[in-house]
């Protein structure tokens, strides 16, 4: 049995801890992202959820610290203001170059 | 077409059977990898359905739930939202078990999440809003929707990535280490016919310089 916890702005943590999701961390600043993400990859935390903001400000630091490890799962949402506009569709150009034709969407 | 042969083997009956058998294990590697890409890549495929949409229900559903968080806020005040969500019990429980697809060990997530009437949330109903309520409905609800899509897109990730690395192995042998092999086979073959026809016209003039002394 582990547990879920939540990285984001403080109405992102705010809505999950209403959702039940106990361990939020309000980050500002990417370092405290980063030690946020450090301290819950030590404890036995199998699912991170973080907002997309805050993930693509400290993509390096994500890849690094997981790479391509099973657990923790990191999952990326949109905060309130809606999804970030990316430029590329990561899942999308992933299945794109695996299977070399567009396949979704 | 540069005939690249593998360099630095000499062309002798021993390494002519090596080479032989390695060109082998080479062809029956070939076939295997290539089966275990076409079992992902299939594999692959029924992933995809499950993710078809998945992404836009998750952010549809979580719109919707920070739009009455942000709704509860305005009714309450951001301070007593926050008041009232440090007074809910966690109820987010996950078991995570692993599944293997033809070697690639996949997350498998189960998650416990209790739907809770009213009155199991914890909060008090004195100061809060009944947007709050639909608020942490829908945040239940989007909880387990986001948790399931961190399954497959993890699953999709690790899968992508094994499918990546076979497709490179199979590449890699099909067209350079098999025609490296047979090139080297067909050189070493030649090199000893030729070393025959030598001997053959050595022993020859032998022969013929022996008669003609006698």
């Amino acid at each position: 049995m582990s547990s879920v916890a939540v990285i984001g702005d403080i109405d992102t943590v705010t809505g999950f801890k209403i959702g039940g999701v106990k361990k939020g961390f309000i980050v500002e600043k990417d370092e405290d992202a980063k030690n946020a993400l450090n301290e819950l990859i030590e404890t036995d935390i199998s699912i991170i959820i973080i907002t997309e903001k805050i993930a693509d400000n400290i993509r390096e630091h994500i890849n690094k610290k997981i790479g391509s490890d099973v657990l923790p799962m990191i999952i990326e949402i949109p905060d309130k203001f809606g999804s970030s506009d990316r430029d590329v569709d990561p899942m999308g150009e992933l299945i794109k170059r695996v299977i070399g034709v567009e396949m979704v969407k | 077409m540069v005939q690249e042969t593998i360099e630095g083997i000499n062309p002798t009956r021993m390494e002519l059977l090596n080479l032989k058998n390695r060109e082998k294990l080479a062809v029956k590697g070939h076939s295997l990898l290539k089966e275990k890409r076409d079992a992902l890549i299939m594999e692959f495929f029924n992933i995809l359905d499950r993710v078809k949409g998945s992404r836009e229900n998750v952010e549809r559903i979580l719109q919707e739930a920070y739009d009455d968080l942000t709704a509860a806020q305005v009714r309450m005040g951001d301070l007593a939202v926050q008041k009232a969500a440090l007074s809910v019990k966690e109820s987010v429980d996950v078991n995570i078990d692993s599944r293997s697809i033809m070697g690639v060990v996949v997350p498998v997530v189960e998650s416990k999440i209790e739907s809770k009437t009213l009155v199991d949330r914890g909060y008090g109903f004195s100061d809060t809003s009944v947007k709050l309520d639909e608020a942490a409905k829908k945040f239940e609800e989007a909880i387990k929707l986001v948790i399931e899509l961190g399954e497959i897109e993890k699953t999709i990730y690790l899968l992508a990535a094994e499918i990546e690395a076979t497709k490179r192995r199979v590449n890699a042998l099909e067209h350079i280490m098999i025609p490296k092999l047979e090139n080297t086979v067909k050189s070493i073959e030649m090199r000893l016919q030729e070393m025959e026809r030598e001997t053959f016209v050595q022993l020859k003039m032998i022969k013929s310089s022996i008669q003609s002394k006698s």
